[in-house]
């Protein structure tokens, strides 16, 4: 366990709806947070009172409990005009929140958890994809990662081969951008933003930017919800319950290129908090 | 390392899949296609997903989580669907415990001499029923001592699975008639209340 890392981190406490409902208590790093006030005005305070900084981003309200906290990354697709922001309300998994980031950027999986949504026997081969960590703001990335999907998207009638990429920009944050060939200029950007309540237990609140005007807003958000409570029937059955870190502990393949990268990049920066580090 | 009852034979037919506790561990019980049946460290070695919650396809166990086959035969990895091309290397296996069974009760055990087969069961009896109930062995013993069964003869075995739980498995006497069974099973159920309460 590693909190000094993870304190500097932020993190995403609460969203318009959850504020609209009142004041209420929650988790962050294993201490509990009390969050109150408006969405223009959020008032965050740990367990002693002490007021924490707050900003607004990505449709959701962010907080830190460390000193020195690192800026918050940007997504820059979320400016862009023209694009939908639909922020999917929260998912309580439990589970290490790294497993959580690192089940988002897993492909493989589709036609087994998600079957007949994002993916369905027999089409299970994953073919060569890139992976790299991009050294001028040390994210990684996963590139030209191609999938066959039987239903894509909401949007999407049919089969389709699905263009991704993959991008974390913290440990509990992932990014994917997803192009389906008809459109390929209409990259719809999908989300998680993972509060990390204890080492073992999480929430997930999922936000999409999407070239979508039609679909009413319940059905997007359902659509995610079932997909992540898909995942959650996975992520809350797996052991250990935290991430290890050492490789001997599980065993990848190719298509895990991107769950490896990630791994070793947690472990560069000492990112240990709901990790199994002490194999190590 | 003691054999443990870990269910009947007949709650676990042909492409069945069940989670037991051996000792502590937490394992996967299953029949394949064949009715080949093994018992393996409930974890998938690619990613820690339980396999319990697999499928049985075949002589193989595929991991719910990305479908990788697992055979009955000493569980080496047969394939891996995101690359069905690749021979998996046969480091790749799932941990093996040592199952049999015998006079239709199904036992496991972590480690020991192969050629010890499980405790015998007293001729003449049937399994009847096997349940989990949320109370200590020794309660549980306590609980039907106090309530003898009259109708016919009743054997138990019990499996401990956690500090507040018990895997129980009544046989009955081979010649009990369905009236009897069906005693013999309510029975069971007000041991269970009275043992819980
Ligand atoms: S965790 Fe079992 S196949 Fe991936
Ligand atoms: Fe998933």
């Amino acid at each position: 366990m590693s909190l000094a890392y993870a304190r500097n981190d932020w993190y995403v406490i609460a969203d318009r709806n959850s504020l609209e409902q009142g004041p209420r208590r929650t988790r962050l790093l294993g201490d509990e947070i009390h969050v109150s006030g408006s969405y223009a005005h959020p008032v965050i305070k740990d367990a002693s009172g002490r007021m924490l900084p707050t900003q607004i981003k990505f449709d959701h309200v962010w907080t830190t409990v460390g000193d020195r906290p690192r800026p918050l990354f940007d997504i820059p697709e979320g400016n862009e005009p023209g694009r939908r922001l639909v922020p999917c309300g929260m998912v309580r998994v439990k589970c290490s929140p790294l497993r959580a980031v690192e089940n988002f950027l897993d492909i493989a999986h589709f036609p087994f958890v998600h079957t007949d949504v994002l993916g369905a026997e027999p089409y299970t081969e994953v073919e060569p994809y890139k992976v790299e960590i991009r050294e001028q703001n040390d994210e990684v990335w996963a590139t030209k990662v191609k999938f066959f999907q039987p239903l894509a998207a909401k949007s999407a009638a049919g089969g389709i081969t699905t263009d991704y990429e993959y991008r974390v920009p913290a440990p509990t944050t992932a990014v994917l951008y997803k192009t389906c060939p008809p459109k390929p200029e209409a990259q719809d950007v999908i989300t998680i933003f993972v509060q990390p309540r204890s080492e073992t237990e999480c929430d997930v609140w999922p936000w999409m930017a999407l070239y979508d005007d039609d679909t009413p807003y319940a059905d997007l958000v359902q659509f995610q919800q079932m997909i992540f409570l898909q995942d959650r029937s996975i992520l809350e059955n797996q052991r250990p319950i935290k991430l290890p870190l050492d490789p001997r502990m599980e065993i990848p393949t190719r298509s895990d290129l991107t769950s490896v990268a990630y791994r070793r990049w947690l472990k560069k920066r000492g990112a240990f908090y709901g990790a199994l580090a002490e194999t190590l | 390392m003691t054999w443990r009852p870990v269910g009947l034979t007949r709650d676990v037919p042909a492409g069945r899949v069940m989670r037991a506790w051996v000792d502590g561990q937490d394992a996967v019980v299953w029949r394949s296609t064949r009715g080949v049946l093994s018992a393996w460290d409930n974890r998938c070695p690619h990613r820690g997903m339980a396999l319990s919650h697999g499928f049985v396809r075949g002589e193989d166990l595929a991991c719910l989580y990305h479908g990788w086959h697992y055979g009955a035969e000493g569980g080496v990895c047969s394939l891996i669907p995101s690359h069905p091309d690749l021979t998996p290397p046969d480091t790749i296996k799932t941990r093996a415990f040592q199952s049999a069974e015998s006079d239709g009760v199904i036992w496991v055990r972590l480690e020991g001499s192969p050629d010890l087969a499980p405790p015998a069961i007293a001729p003449g009896l049937d399994p009847l029923r096997s349940f989990e109930i949320r109370a200590r062995e020794g309660d549980i013993a306590h609980g039907a001592a106090a309530k003898p069964f009259e109708p016919a003869i009743l054997s138990l075995l019990f499996n401990p699975i956690a500090h507040d739980r018990t895997l129980v498995t009544v046989l009955i006497d081979a010649q009990a008639t369905s009236d009897q069974r069906k005693l013999a099973s309510r029975w069971c159920e007000d041991v269970r209340r009275e043992v819980e309460a």
